[in-house]
């Protein structure tokens, strides 16, 4: 603002209307919220509705569901419905943990499933790395072809050629036992051998599909990187161990944080068809119990109340092997 | 077809449920005006009311019923696409929206349980006012009216009630038998000689030991073997049921008789008497054992295993599988176990939202007359069978068309699981003449046992039993498995086993098991 009284016309913006001007023009470079998103929607509009089918599956299959979680809690009647069904609190757990039968087969859940960690989930890692070095293109890819055909096979079949694998007439396991002079042994009615035969099936059968991801990772490596190591000089063992494996690193720590997530989802269908009241004692798990209990039983408030234990032991691992692999090798899955 | 006629009716002559006894007028139609009712028919042939659980279709037995009585059945089934009975039946109420029938297979447990809470009518009032065929049937079999009984007293359901005695027996390779000349055995100790002998005397005569004296296809069958020490493996017609011992309902496997019972089976198994493989081999053990000519015996169904004969008469010669009387127990008793039940818990229920109640317990007694009896077992009279000689006769097309007639008469609409009085005739003309010979051969005897139809539970009584049954089983499975195996011994775990029993809840499950019995049967 001027005094002087001869002043006449705006010689220049006032210090307001530069204020004004400059918030205008930030505005404008800077839209708000909802023009950004307006503007993004506009743009990659594919994109959204690429999503909404998954998003879709998830609240339909995955959070719907978890309104019945409540039977857990209640005294449930099918006929009453979940809503009307009477609420009990913490009996159902209570009836869980003074089972000796539940105690034992969570046991056997944590006990199969580490097994399934520790033995199967380098597998794939070095099956990966084989192929990789597998110069002949047509050896590797009928290798590869051989390796991915039982993830392809129903379980049912899976588990008869297990069966009959292991069979102590004419099973070939027997069979070359014989041969090293040994007895046959009926290795699935023997509780000290379910655990490594559940175990070894289901590496033979899954470790060669879960080797894609590995396999795609190395893919990804930077060739250059090869290329100046075999200038200086490095032999192929040198270069798996200080390049391809440092590389896929981050591969491999999402993919076992997902594997612990999902470590007490025991394929329980398999479990079903290759035990026995003789290896309850090592096979029975969490889900095979649910099953007997609570699915055949009719129990389902029970069942419900035993799955969501399972659940949340797994949460619980998902978050500690996440919060780990954050700490110590910065990668993690959020 | 005349001589079979005779011996037909010398064998039904000595079965007691037979035909609709005494069939009672009823006013047809049922009603003047045509009325819908929709009903749910789940069970293991059809997931729906018409053929296959094709429900655009409608089945030529339904046709004849809608003419004669004037109901038309609508099909509003739930879960038609699950074979789950269990399943189907939970959607159905989990919806709560109910059709105005409910049938199908395994609908006791649910109709028992959920009836009391208001789901369905109690029948007892409409059977005794307006069912004289169904009332009749019952008058004559209070024990199974008892025994459909939910546990507040009423009657929610209308069962199959399966006609006809046997179900399993007892069979031996006949030839290996004359090849080592042995005579079949008729008590434990000659059945264990025999065993012996195929084991060591090589009765297929291929110079190797690789006979397998005797075989199951599904393992518990070897439990059968459990009679012949005067003990019990079941007491129903499904396995490790309990049994009525002296008016009383207990576990057969906690009983000293199982104990010594078992110890034996276990020694026969060490042995090689018993198949090494039994609890994976399965159910194609018997295609298998038999068709190399390896198993020497069984304990498994009249029907199925005496087409072996037959079937293998090509590939092993002189083939010869016999059904034989169930060897004498040490106590000199001879008992088959295993019969067909007579009340299944299938059949059809009245739902709360029928509008009709009246109207529809006519209906289902018209399916306990004779004509409605007729029609549900053995289809539309003219086109697959004929009444000669005042017996309901198939025509040759249907027996000769090689395919199972159980198969045709569900696609007709009859044997159907409604609530129905089966009738035994329907089966005896398609049983084999090999299984015919063995049954009357089983009817020279009494040889069969007092059957526990089971019990409803109260809530109390359920939670009881849902609290301590499961885990009890699956110990005693466990442990039965592993004497079997010989990991332990059956006689020195005895005191721990039963102490574990009881510790688990064994006697609290009796007690509840008991005080159902007796509200349920003991009046």
């Amino acid at each position: 603002m001027t005094n002087d009284p001869n002043f006449t016309g705006a010689a220049g913006p006032t210090t307001e209307e530069l204020v004004f001007d400059a918030k205008e023009a930030q505005r404008r470079r800077k839209p708000n919220t909802m023009q950004r998103v307006g503007d993004h929607l506009k743009r990659e509009w594919q994109l959204y509705v690429m999503l909404i089918p998954t998003i879709l599956w998830l609240a339909i299959f995955l959070y719907k569901p978890m309104y019945g979680l409540q039977i857990a809690f209640k005294d449930y009647s099918i006929f009453r419905g979940v809503a009307d069904s009477p609420w009990i609190g913490l009996e159902h757990f209570q009836t869980l943990f003074g089972n000796d039968q539940f105690i034992r087969a969570l046991r056997n859940t944590i006990i199969i499933s580490f097994y399934g960690l520790i033995f199967g989930f380098p597998m794939p890692i070095l099956l990966a790395l084989m192929f990789n070095e597998i110069l002949k293109q047509s050896f590797k890819k009928t290798a590869q072809t051989i390796v991915y055909l039982p993830h392809f096979v129903s379980s049912v079949i899976i588990a008869g050629i297990v069966i009959t694998a292991f069979s102590p007439s004419a099973g070939i396991v027997n069979t070359i036992l014989g041969w090293l002079g040994m007895d046959p042994i009926y290795f699935l009615t023997k509780p000290e051998w379910f655990r490594p035969i559940f175990v070894g099936t289901g590496i033979w059968q899954e470790a060669g599909f879960q080797s894609i991801v590995y396999l795609a990772a190395i893919a990804g490596v930077s060739p250059t990187l090869y290329e100046s190591a075999v200038v200086d000089g490095a032999s192929r063992w040198q270069m798996m161990w200080k390049i391809t494996l440092p590389s896929i690193l981050p591969t491999i720590i999402i993919m076992l944080i997902i594997r612990i997530g999902n470590m007490l989802e025991i394929s329980f269908e398999m479990i079903i068809l290759l035990y026995q009241p003789a290896t309850y004692e090592t096979g029975d798990v969490v889900n095979t119990f649910i099953y007997r209990q609570g699915i055949q039983g009719g129990q389902y408030d029970l069942a419900a109340a035993a799955g969501l234990f399972n659940a949340v032991v797994a949460f619980v691992l998902v978050m500690t092997a996440n919060a780990i692999s954050k700490r110590y090798s910065r990668t993690s899955l959020w | 077809m005349r001589t079979f006629n005779l011996a037909a009716a010398a064998i039904l002559g000595t079965t007691a449920l037979t035909s609709p006894a005494v069939a009672q007028d009823i006013d047809l139609p049922i009603v003047d005006e045509p009325l819908e009712l929709t009903v749910h028919m789940h069970w293991a042939r059809a997931q729906g009311y018409g053929p296959g659980g094709d429900t655009s279709k409608i089945y030529p037995v339904e046709e004849v019923a809608r003419k004669q009585t004037n109901i038309h059945l609508i099909d509003k089934t739930s879960g038609r696409n699950t074979t789950d009975n269990a399943e189907a039946m939970n959607l159905l109420l989990a919806t709560g929206d109910l059709p105005d029938i409910v049938g199908g297979a395994n609908i006791r447990q649910p109709v028992n349980e959920y009836g009391p809470q208001g789901a369905f009518v109690p029948l007892n009032d409409l059977v005794a006012e307006h069912a004289p065929n169904i009332q009749a049937w019952f008058d004559e079999h209070p024990e199974i009216w008892d025994a459909i009984s939910a546990y507040d007293g009423n009657v929610y359901y209308i069962p199959y009630l399966p006609d006809g005695k046997y179900a399993r027996a007892w069979f031996v390779r006949q030839d290996w038998l004359d090849t080592l000349g042995l005579e079949r055995p008729d008590n434990v100790d000659e059945l264990y000689e025999v065993l012996v002998a195929f084991r060591d005397q090589d009765p297929n005569g291929n110079g190797v030991k690789d006979e397998i004296p005797f075989f199951v296809r599904d393992w518990e069958e070897v439990l059968r073997l459990l009679t012949l020490w005067d003990a019990r493996s079941t007491g129903a017609d499904v396995y490790h049921q309990f049994y009525l011992k002296d008016g009383k309902v207990v576990h057969p496997y906690a009983q000293e008789a199982y104990r010594d019972g078992l110890a034996n089976i276990a020694q026969w198994y060490d042995e090689g008497l018993i198949d090494a493989e039994l609890f994976t081999r399965g159910s194609s053990a018997r295609d298998y054992l038999l068709g190399e000519n390896l198993g020497g015996m069984t304990h498994d169904w009249f029907a199925s295993t005496s087409g072996y004969n037959v079937a293998l008469a090509d590939k092993v010669e002189g083939f010869n599988f016999v059904p034989f009387l169930p060897p004498k127990s040490v106590s000199g008793k001879r008992i088959e176990e295993n019969r067909r039940i007579p009340m299944k818990p299938d059949g059809w229920a009245i739902s709360y939202t029928n509008d009709h109640p009246v109207e529809t317990i006519k209906y289902f007694d018209y399916w306990f007359s004779e004509e409605g009896a007729l029609l549900a077992n053995f289809g539309v009279e003219g086109k697959t069978w004929d009444m000669v000689d005042g017996e309901p006769i198939y025509k040759p097309e249907v027996l000769d068309s090689g395919r199972p007639v159980n198969s045709q008469m569900y696609l007709e609409g009859a044997q159907v699981y409604r609530g129905y009085p089966q009738d035994y005739r329907y089966e005896w003309q398609w049983t084999r003449e090999s299984a015919r010979e063995g049954i009357k051969l089983y009817d020279t005897e009494d040889l069969l046992v007092e059957q526990f139809l089971g019990v409803s539970f109260n809530k109390e009584e359920q939670e009881v039993y849902d609290r301590y049954y499961p885990s009890i089983q699956t110990y005693m499975l466990e442990r039965q498995q592993a004497w079997i195996l010989g990991t332990g011994d059956v006689k020195e775990d005895w005191d721990d086993y039963m102490e574990a029993l009881n510790n688990m809840g064994y006697q609290k499950v009796l007690e509840v098991m008991n005080s159902a019995y007796e509200r349920q049967y003991g009046g």
